[in-house]
């Protein structure tokens, strides 16, 4: 977790700066206090809040306090994947990497976003839950979380790590459109059993897109129909096919 | 990452916010990833891009543009922001003739980005669709504030941060669009939409007099 070092004097200048609430001021040391049960080590409150330089990082002794600071601090990347930060490829690469095909869809459900965070054990609420009703997890060398599954068939995560907290984690999955209704009701019937919120993306190829099917599973779900998207719009090279 | 796809909360000026991404796909595409990455950069600034960045070094507006430019390598990240349709169809038709073979997306309201690329003449492969928030919406801060902290995808705008800059321009302590520029730029990305910042924070400020939504209740995080 991040350190307070010296040079704070107590101002409190930096407590908003925590984008999950770990910075706190002890009046009586006149000092800034960082709860270790919540900071992420995403660094913003090291890099923004405090023109003093009082606020330093600490260290990252084990594999799973790397883990968590470099899926919270998207200026770092992470090895497996290439890609910096919590991310994965998902949509954006799809054009040239073919990894969603026609007949199937992806699913990215972002745990903990937007801004409250998430412990690990919700992740691993969720993933079993969404494995069981017919998602493929993404594997280490293409979503972070990969790293951290115990068991890619049944969605379990490395039990020694649930009660990390992380500023957010994407569960990143495909299966054939058969498989849609099913992983969309288990995500339905989980969300109330989860101590956070998560975003969710359907990944689709653009001409399977909103079809009047996707429309009937929406409906039958109760799901509104998406006014947000992002349109990978085709410019990559070499094109992929299927 | 799903970072510009779920921009949720207060819709206003949600027509005026479109997130582009440029992406390198490793052992595909990635071989001099800078030059091509400059290709892209030069159009975005053709066609009007006022904030973009890279995600290893910082966004434009913090950092000179030709620092970012040259300090670009395999693994960096470009991304940034237009605030209007006809920046969008601009840059993709400029791409387009460019042909660098980059993988681009495009975030923003499912129409308006789908009339983009029909009128830029560029066929959609595949859409990551925002199914939206799900689980303890209750959690969640104000409509307005989640307006402002989800243009920072990886949310490094924290929530009380945006209250307070509120109060801070309710009381005249900052203008609306120097505050704006302050939070973009803990946006590493140059994701963040400050003209649109700047408009919103105007308009909660003056409506801060009045009677707010209870804090929690989410309302509009679809």
């Amino acid at each position: 977790m991040v350190t307070v070092n010296d040079h704070c004097n107590g101002c409190g200048v930096c407590v908003p700066y925590c984008p999950v609430g770990a910075l706190s001021v002890d009046a009586g040391r006149k000092r800034a206090v960082v709860d270790g049960s919540l900071c992420t080590d995403c660094y913003v409150c090291i890099r923004h809040a405090c023109a003093r330089k009082a606020l330093e990082p600490g260290p990252l002794p084990e594999f799973i306090d790397v883990f968590r600071h470099l899926l919270s601090d998207p200026t770092e990347t992470m090895a497996e994947t290439g890609v910096p930060g919590r991310g994965t490829e998902e949509s954006k690469t799809n054009d040239v990497t073919g990894r969603v095909r026609r007949g199937e869809f992806g699913l990215c459900i972002d745990m903990g976003r937007p801004g409250i965070g998430v412990r690990l054990r919700d992740v691993d609420r969720v993933s079993r839950a969404v494995v069981a009703a017919g998602l493929r997890l993404e594997p280490p060398q293409v979503s972070p979380l990969g790293m951290v599954v115990e068991d890619p068939e049944t969605g379990r995560l490395r039990q020694d790590v649930l009660d990390q907290h992380l500023l957010s984690i994407i569960i990143e999955g495909k299966a054939p459109l058969d498989r849609l209704e099913p992983v969309l009701q288990a995500l339905r019937e989980v969300e109330s059993r989860v101590d956070t919120v998560f975003s969710v993306g359907l990944v689709m190829r653009a001409d399977e897109g909103l079809s009047p099917r996707l429309r009937e599973v929406l409906d039958r779900l109760g799901i509104p129909y998406p006014f947000r998207a992002k349109v990978n719009v085709g410019l990559g090279r070499p094109l992929a096919e299927g | 990452m799903t970072h510009s796809l779920h921009r949720i909360g207060d819709r206003r000026f949600m027509d005026e916010d479109f997130v582009w991404l440029a992406y390198q796909a490793k052992g595909i595409n990635d071989d001099d990833f800078p030059r091509k990455a400059r290709e892209v950069l030069e159009a975005a600034e053709e066609a009007g891009c006022t904030n973009w960045g890279d995600v290893k070094a910082g966004c434009v507006l913090d950092l000179d543009p030709a620092q970012i430019k040259a300090g670009l390598g395999q693994t960096s990240r470009i991304r940034g922001v237009f605030t209007s349709r006809q920046q969008v169809v601009s840059f993709l038709r400029l791409l387009r003739e460019k042909d660098v073979g980059l993988s681009l997306v495009v975030s923003g309201l499912l129409d308006e980005v789908l009339a983009a690329c029909d009128e830029a003449g560029v066929k959609p492969h595949t859409i990551n669709f925002s199914l939206g928030v799900w689980g303890r919406k209750e959690l969640l801060p104000s409509p307005q504030v989640l307006a402002i902290t989800t243009m920072c995808g990886h949310h490094m705008i924290a929530s009380r941060l945006v209250e307070k800059t509120i109060e801070d321009v309710r009381r005249g302590k900052v203008k609306p669009a120097a505050a704006a520029r302050r939070l973009a730029r803990m946006c590493p990305c140059g994701i963040f939409n400050h003209e649109r910042a700047a408009r919103l924070l105007e308009a909660f400020a003056a409506e801060a007099e009045a009677p707010q939504p209870a804090a929690g209740t989410g309302a509009g995080a679809d």
